[in-house]
């Protein structure tokens, strides 16, 4: 759903980040959103502040090596005399998974034949962040804000967007998503791809945030700077460093990040949400969204009641490869017409559809494992299945399947999927297990 | 030599034709005043002559031919020759051997059942609708149990039709095969078999899952499905066989056991490399029946999380091997 800004050679089509939201209503009762002034009756202090600020932000190109161009853009922005700009970690990934076949070069405004060699020094994998540096000093750099605006101050968002040239967009500032399970600023304004890792500054010129994503509609989400002022000041202490250095970068804190998750789900009292006979995991946490429907199909003789939770967020790590997620899903199958055997096959059919699960492809992870048992749950015997992959560049980490359905009725039961990726092995297992022992049967 | 002799015309040591030569002297060549007619465009129209000497002996001459006549072991050109019992001479393109009645023949070879034919089970009087019926009423079944929506009267019609038609397809082709090798086309039997072997293709699946989910087995079922298929495929293809050759069944045992063994060997020669394709699908048994076919008692969650510490390993042992 959300649209990272991350513009690729081969999605150069001008309509990415325009995709709304499916099934989201157009945004027609909120009219808060400043619309764009046609640039002649701009208000002095935006051109101002774009005359001053633009040699400040460059274009990130990632180049292949073997075709010599580039296969990807982005934005990022200078913070330090010493040659540190930021960006998003997505837009320079292919550095950090194949530095072999990638390098990155920084083209500032006005000076499209000057292209400037970069390296990667840090990543802050899990904000989407990263900081790249040239070896020329820079002169004109950002501050970044000491702290939070209040909501509605009027923002500025710069960038490349579709490589049209360093733009600057009008909007406001929106606070913190709420119950995000990663910290993320709501912006109201147009950010588009290719504007991945451009600033976005109050009208002094202070950087509030680090453009992300888009979910299209002028709704527009920022990096806290917080994470980025965190970052910085980390790779300012970061002499040298290699690309495989950064790979198990990467994997510390994938692994620093589950374990918080973990701990944040344990320490949680799990609710139940009563489903048919059954209680089933309810709302886990608040970064956890949560839906349910039982679509009503007259001419069907049963009927399949789903309610389902999802953190709706994921981790970037590479085009092809998401983690971080936690979502589960259960499904309440009864009817009343079909006879036991024929309800078991349908039991099968819905045991056998699987969520959507987790982008990856084969060089990141291997195949699932799974086991499958008879195991007693409350009093209740359930089918239950347990897959476990594991993640080729980052050891330690896994994604784990649950898969569970109840047996103790012959025309209705509950059948339940829990998907965890990017969890190191106990993680997931212990909150796979708490996960299981809340299911119950009510009568 | 006899009285009486035999000129027989080989093909590849078969006897092709057969004359009997009583009267001498007798002529062999392709024209039609001969006693004996060879329909090959090598040998000329009067090629061959054999007489009686006066001592009672008998003479084959060659009359002038155009490509000659030829003893065969050894090969020699010759002109004339002494028949013997068991002489051959060639002409042409055409082996010709001579026999006396005196020739001695091989002793007569003992069958491997001295005992009467019993009628074979598949040959029995409708034989072929029952089984046929048996198994479409099966596919019937499955289907109408399989199918949880509305009443689809066309999957069902295709359960009915689906069966009978194939059914028909393979037993008309081992039929045919059956007419060439034995001269009788065994449509019933062969239909019977055909039946039998549509059959076990729906059970034996829906049995093996059935077992395997009932008590909890393991993966090593794929190993029993392995070995049932092919027993199945092995009884079924002999039984065809049987009315399709004339070989021992003991010999039809080996080589079909062979073969099915090759094939099983073969269908498996990915997973004996340890080759496996990437997939990000999840993949187990998905099987679930009523509460009733669980035969085996629950186990504790703790048991089930203590069982699945080993799928780390196995995965982590994935993650080393292919990177």
């Amino acid at each position: 759903m959300l649209t990272l800004l991350l513009l690729a050679a081969l999605a150069q089509a001008p309509v990415p980040a325009a995709d709304a939201l499916p099934g989201d209503p157009p945004d027609a009762g909120t009219p808060a959103v400043v619309p764009p002034l046609p640039v002649a009756t701009l208000p002095p202090a935006t051109h101002e502040l774009f005359e001053r600020l633009k040699g400040r932000v460059a274009q990130v190109r990632i180049i292949e090596r073997r075709s010599g161009t580039r296969s990807s853009i982005g934005s990022a922005f200078f913070v330090s005399t010493e040659g540190h700009a930021l960006t998003n970690y997505h837009v320079i990934s292919d550095i950090v998974h194949h530095p072999e076949d990638y390098t990155a070069e920084l083209v500032r405004e006005g000076k499209e034949s000057e292209s400037i060699p970069v390296r990667v020094v840090d990543v802050d994998v899990v904000h989407d962040l990263a900081v790249i540096q040239q070896d020329a000093p820079v002169t004109d750099w950002f501050e970044l804000a000491p702290k939070e605006p209040p909501q509605g101050t009027r923002l500025y968002a710069m960038g490349n967007p579709h490589d049209l040239g360093t733009t600057i967009v009008e909007g406001t500032y929106n606070g913190l998503v709420q119950d995000a399970l990663y910290d993320k600023v709501h912006f109201s304004g147009a950010i588009n791809p290719g504007m991945s890792g451009g600033p976005t500054v109050t009208s002094d010129g202070r950087v509030v945030g680090v453009n992300v994503s888009t979910m299209g509609n002028q709704l527009g989400f920022l990096v806290p700077v917080v994470h980025a002022r965190e970052l910085v000041e980390r790779a300012r202490e970061v002499k040298e460093s290699s690309p495989s250095a950064l790979l198990a970068v990467v994997g510390s804190q994938l692994l620093d990040n589950q374990q918080r998750i973990t701990e944040r789900l344990l320490a949680a009292p799990l609710p139940t949400q009563k489903l048919g006979d059954y209680h089933v995991p309810g709302r886990w946490s608040p970064f956890l969204k949560c839906w349910g429907d039982t679509p009503h199909e007259p001419e069907n003789p049963y009927t399949i009641t789903s309610y389902q939770c999802s953190s709706e967020e994921d981790i970037y790590l590479s085009g092809a490869h998401r983690t971080g997620v936690v979502a589960y899903d259960h499904a309440y199958v009864s009817s009343d017409q079909l006879g036991s055997l024929r309800f078991a096959s349908l039991y099968e059919a819905t045991f056998s559809n699987d969520p959507g699960g987790v982008d990856a492809t084969k060089e990141d992870v291997t195949n699932f494992r799974c086991r499958v048992e008879f195991v007693k749950v409350g009093g209740i015997p359930t089918r239950t299945a347990l897959c476990l992959r594991a993640y080729k560049k980052f050891p330690g980490l896994y994604d784990l399947a649950l898969r569970a359905a109840t047996l103790n009725a012959s025309t209705s039961g509950v059948q339940t999927s829990l998907t965890l990726a990017g969890f190191s092995a106990d993680n997931a297992r212990a909150i796979a297990r708490r996960y299981l022992e809340a299911l119950a049967w009510t009568k | 030599m006899d009285e009486v002799i035999f000129l027989e015309v080989l093909e590849a040591d078969e006897v092709h034709a057969r004359h009997r030569l009583d009267r001498f002297p007798a002529t062999v060549g392709r024209g039609y005043s001969n006693d004996v007619i060879l329909d090959d465009p090598k040998v000329s129209a009067s090629h061959l002559l054999i007489e009686r000497t006066e001592d009672g002996r008998l003479m084959l001459r060659d009359t002038g031919s155009t490509n000659g006549t030829f003893r065969v072991e050894p090969w020699a050109r010759l002109a004339e020759l002494e028949l013997t019992d068991d002489a051959r001479v060639a002409v042409g393109d055409t082996v010709l051997r001579f026999r006396g009645r005196s020739h001695v023949v091989e002793d007569t070879r003992v069958t491997a059942i001295p005992v009467a034919p019993q009628v074979r089970p598949f040959e029995r009087p409708f034989a072929f609708p029952v089984v046929l019926a048996v198994t479409v009423l099966t596919y019937l079944l499955r289907e109408y149990l399989t199918n949880y929506q509305k009443t689809d009267w066309g999957s069902l019609a295709l359960a009915v039709v689906a069966p009978v038609f194939v059914c028909f397809v393979w037993s008309g082709l081992w039929s045919v095969a059956s007419k060439v090798a034995r001269r009788v086309f065994h449509f019933g039997a062969h239909g019977a078999i055909g039946s039998l072997g549509l059959l076990g293709l729906l059970v034996i699946p829906l049995l093996i899952g059935v077992i395997t989910y009932s008590l909890g087995l393991g993966a090593w079922v794929r190993w029993l499905y392995l070995a049932t298929y092919l027993g199945w495929m092995g009884f079924i293809l002999f039984w065809h066989l049987r009315y399709v050759t004339r070989t021992e069944p003991q010999r039809l045992i080996t080589v079909l056991g062979l073969v099915l063994v090759c094939f099983g060997a073969l269908t498996q020669a990915d997973s004996l490399l340890g080759e496996e394709d990437f997939s990000s699908t999840i993949d187990f048994d998905r099987t679930l029946l009523p509460p009733a076919f669980q035969w085996v008692p629950s186990k504790p969650v703790d048991t089930f999380f203590e069982d699945t510490q080993k799928l780390q390993e196995d995965v982590d042992k994935l993650a080393k091997e292919k990177s």
